[in-house]
């Protein structure tokens, strides 16, 4: 699979990985800017801005965006999370001139009084739908103990109160410094037209001017939880309880090998299915779920536990998790868990890379976040690079058992 | 490019299909018994379900451990339901490890140990799974929709009922399984890197010789329309309508998908550009098209704040009721392009399309081509979805919420 890059002379980048077998055309803006960049008083402007941008630029309504978008039967769609901001679309080939050209206008919106009074109202109610699902707020919460003042304790989704205090400027001011062409990626998969895709990129974004503002703040790395202990959450009309925990572990720009290994080692402990976790709880039926991932971001990365079961039972299920923890900690995995865990990511690996609308996300991420392409043999060769000891360092580096941060939420708290 | 179809019949009742799919590694599978909710017996809703999980414990020569790390050792992205109608395996590999997971499948379906020691876990963890649905007001609102609406026990909660998940014994559990896990109308599908001609062989001889009776039909029984409330103390109230439309044997499901789709399927919809669009109601929602075999239901859903919930309910059923006469053609023209790129996009996943003909043979009795679906959607005009409309107004909707007050529902809405 080809991949192609070009930069255009204001900075934004355009990339591609291209496939002969695809019979769709995937394409997406990767925006480096999320909740981790916005500063006190303006949390959630980041995904405030995604819904926005849907509203139009100048000249063009979003019922219109919609429509037109509707008769290329694209599949379209975006995301703001702690680091990214993504708009993409998947389409028959033939429209990816069409694509392109819609997709660059939702990234240059005319942010109008009135579209932004009525999307504020969508937002308080997407923010209103998660806090009655589990885990109850408990994830945004949690993430918050362990990152103290760093940035990346920001919850994407904002609160009631910043989303709805947030004024139009403030989203302006916030536009201008991060939507810049230096921060922004323009990724490609699938049956890719790259020259045509450079050429429009030109045209359309061309004279987007870099900012010299904003630069993404990087404090100190957390290695550790900021608050470590139990938060408790009460929420009358649950019925289970929920549990996260989050630990440090790699980040993304640690070396690959440590963010296999650590993936490798999620998988083994707490997969949602055949792991340690799994066969100790879930499969006696103490819990409804209890698992074990990696998460890493640029700077930072979590070993995440997440546990649901009877409410009266969290404490004490929790134990039960870290003397898992614990045992793995000090007597290390076999041979033959890790070698089934290699094979089912590897697995993931084939399956993902079949279907260019998930490649998007990982061309793109990978470019925006590390200016790097990983073929996906490259990928499959890196993980069967991985050793037992690799991930016996990690567990010995990041210690599950360790003092964590821990929110649980449930009928009482 | 010309889609590879293959299908064929063991005399034992199982139906083979099959999908080549050029430029793919890897392989799909999706194998359907007919052993679902609908077969529950009386005083016993989830038996299916916990009959399918008990199944996994320990099949063949492998105990329950041997099974998942047999499959998770090959790599195998894998899973299980058990729906309204059946108990469905999925799994997909790199094409060279099915010849490790076919058996095992084949074995989960035919020689499950129903070990005695696995019982009470298994079914504790049904009953955590019920008491997790309890916490999805989305899920919630849903089922009590399919149960007002649906003719039992098509509408029952195949998930169960905790009380009689309770109740059910290992002797349920193995009658259930004799008398539903069996050949007859089994459907067993493949997609991506496949070599047909083996497939049918290797199928042959871990199957060929397995002897059944099918169990005893289903009936209906009577079905609503109904209205219903779920008091719950939450900051959204979720809103669901049904009414019923033509299965998808039937040659209108197409005309009728069609319109649903320009009600709630898609950002330029009518319900997302009259509530959360021009009125910011809601984040969600939408309309679709759901068809067991026999009958089929249009679904309307939305989640919205409870003092607004009222309002958005009044939109929806006015745009409901807008339907007739109302349909333009530029909106016909952006679900025929919805439909080709849907269907076009499914060729590049080997999960997606061994799904699909598995379903559309249970659906149809037959697998329809890529291009014939398309034709469909392509001979589609205005006229046709006016005239259908016109034949087949919307009407008779069961509604049903979940949230902290119940709603004031038009008494011509509901019969």
């Amino acid at each position: 699979m080809p991949f192609l890059h070009e930069r255009l002379p204001n900075g934004l980048d355009v990339v591609a990985e291209t496939s002969e077998a695809a019979v769709s055309t995937s394409v997406g803006f990767f925006v480096a800017t999320g909740a981790r960049d916005e500063a006190r008083g303006i949390e959630g402007v980041s995904h405030f801005l995604e819904h926005m941008a849907f509203k139009g630029p100048v000249g063009l309504s979003a019922e219109e965006i919609n429509r037109r978008f509707d008769r290329l039967g694209a599949a379209v769609n975006a995301f703001t999370s702690e680091e990214d901001t993504v708009y993409h679309a998947a389409v028959l080939p033939k429209y990816q001139h069409a694509a392109v050209e819609l997709l660059a206008g939702l990234l240059r919106p005319e942010l109008r009084a009135a579209d932004f009074a009525t999307e504020k109202q969508v937002i308080l109610e997407e923010i209103r739908m998660y806090d009655d699902q589990p885990p109850f707020g408990a994830d945004d919460r949690c993430r918050a103990a362990f990152f103290g003042s760093h940035p990346l304790a920001a919850s994407v989704l904002g609160t009631v109160e910043s989303v709805g205090g947030l004024e139009a400027d403030a989203m302006r001011d916030y536009h201008r410094r991060r939507y810049a062409p230096d921060r922004i990626v323009l990724a490609a998969s699938g049956a890719v037209d790259f020259p045509a895709l450079v050429e429009q990129a030109k045209r359309l974004c061309g004279a987007w001017e870099p900012s010299a503002a904003g630069e993404r703040a990087v404090p100190g790395r957390p290695r550790a939880a900021a608050s470590p202990g139990v938060e408790r959450i009460a929420r009358p009309a649950a019925t289970l309880g929920y549990a996260v925990r989050m630990a440090a572990g790699p980040a993304e720009t640690d070396p690959d090998a440590e963010r296999w290994a650590a993936a490798l080692l999620a998988v083994v402990l707490g997969d949602s299915s055949g792991s340690r976790l799994y066969w100790s709880l879930v499969d006696p039926g103490l819990a409804e779920h209890a698992a074990l991932g990696h998460h890493d971001f640029l700077d930072a990365g979590l070993l995440i536990t997440q546990l649901s079961c009877e409410p009266e039972e969290v404490d004490e299920l929790l134990e039960r998790i870290l003397e898992v923890y614990a045992e793995a900690t000090r007597d290390g995995i076999t041979a033959k868990e890790f070698e089934q865990a290699r094979n089912k990511v590897a697995g993931r690996v084939v399956l993902a890379g079949e279907r260019p609308r998930r490649r998007l996300f990982d061309v793109g991420l990978e470019w925006s976040h590390r200016r790097r392409y990983r073929p996906i043999a490259q990928s499959l060769a890196d993980l069967d690079a991985i050793t037992l000891d690799d991930v016996h360092r990690i567990l010995a580096a990041w210690p599950l058992d360790a003092p964590a941060a821990t929110v649980i939420a449930g009928p009482e708290g | 490019m010309k889609q590879q179809l293959f299908s064929a019949t063991l005399d034992n009742g199982i139906t083979l299909l099959g999908e080549s799919m050029p430029g793919v590694e890897s392989v799909a599978v999706a194998f359907h018994v007919p052993a679902g909710g609908v077969h529950d017996p009386a005083g016993r809703c989830g038996l299916a379900t916990l009959a399918g999980e008990l199944c996994l414990r320990g099949a063949g020569e492998r105990t329950s451990r041997e099974v998942v790390d047999t499959l998770e050792g090959a790599g195998a992205t894998w899973g299980h339901t058990v729906s309204t109608t059946h108990t469905s395996y999925f799994g997909a590999m790199v094409a060279r490890q099915l010849p490790t997971v076919l058996p095992v499948f084949v074995d989960i379906m035919r020689r499950p140990r129903l070990p005695p020691a696995e019982f009470a876990s298994a079914r504790d963890m049904v009953l955590q799974n019920l008491a997790g649905l309890e916490d999805d007001p989305g899920h919630r609102t849903m089922a009590m929709l399919r149960r007002l609406h649906l003719p039992s026990p098509w509408g029952m909660p195949t998930e169960g009922i905790s009380s009689e998940v309770e109740a059910a014994t290992l002797a349920d559990v193995e009658a259930f399984v004799a008398t539903r896990m069996q050949p007859t109308g089994l459907i067993m599908a493949v997609a991506g890197r496949i070599d047909w001609d083996e497939f049918v062989d290797r199928v042959t001889a871990l199957m060929g010789d397995w002897r059944g009776e099918p169990g005893p039909p289903v009936s209906a029984g009577p079905r609503g329309p109904h209205v219903g409330h779920v008091p719950h103390e939450s900051q959204q109230t979720h809103i669901a309508l049904g009414w019923s439309v033509p299965p998808a044997h039937d040659d209108d499901s197409a005309i009728c998908k069609a319109v649903l789709t320009i009600l709630g399927g898609g950002t330029s919809s009518r319900l997302f550009t009259e509530v959360r669009e021009k009125r910011g109601l809601c984040y969600g929602v939408s309309a679709g098209y759901s068809s067991q075999r026999d009958f089929a239901t249009a679904v309307c859903h939305a989640g919205t704040t409870a003092a607004r919930a009222q309002e958005t309910l009044d939109v929806m059923l006015a745009e409901i009721d807008r339907l007739p006469g109302s349909i333009d053609a530029d909106e016909l023209e952006r679900v025929k392009a919805k439909v080709a790129s849907g269907l076009v996009m499914q060729q590049e996943s080997t999960a997606s399309r061994a799904g699909s003909i598995a379903s559309q043979w249970y659906h149809l009795g037959r697998v329809r081509s890529i291009e014939e679906e398309l034709a469909r959607y392509d001979r589609l005009d205005v006229a046709l979805l006016e005239d259908w409309l016109a034949s087949r107004p919307p009407r008779d909707l069961s509604v049903v919420s979940l949230g902290p007050e119940p709603l004031e529902i038009p008494g011509a809405v509901s019969a």
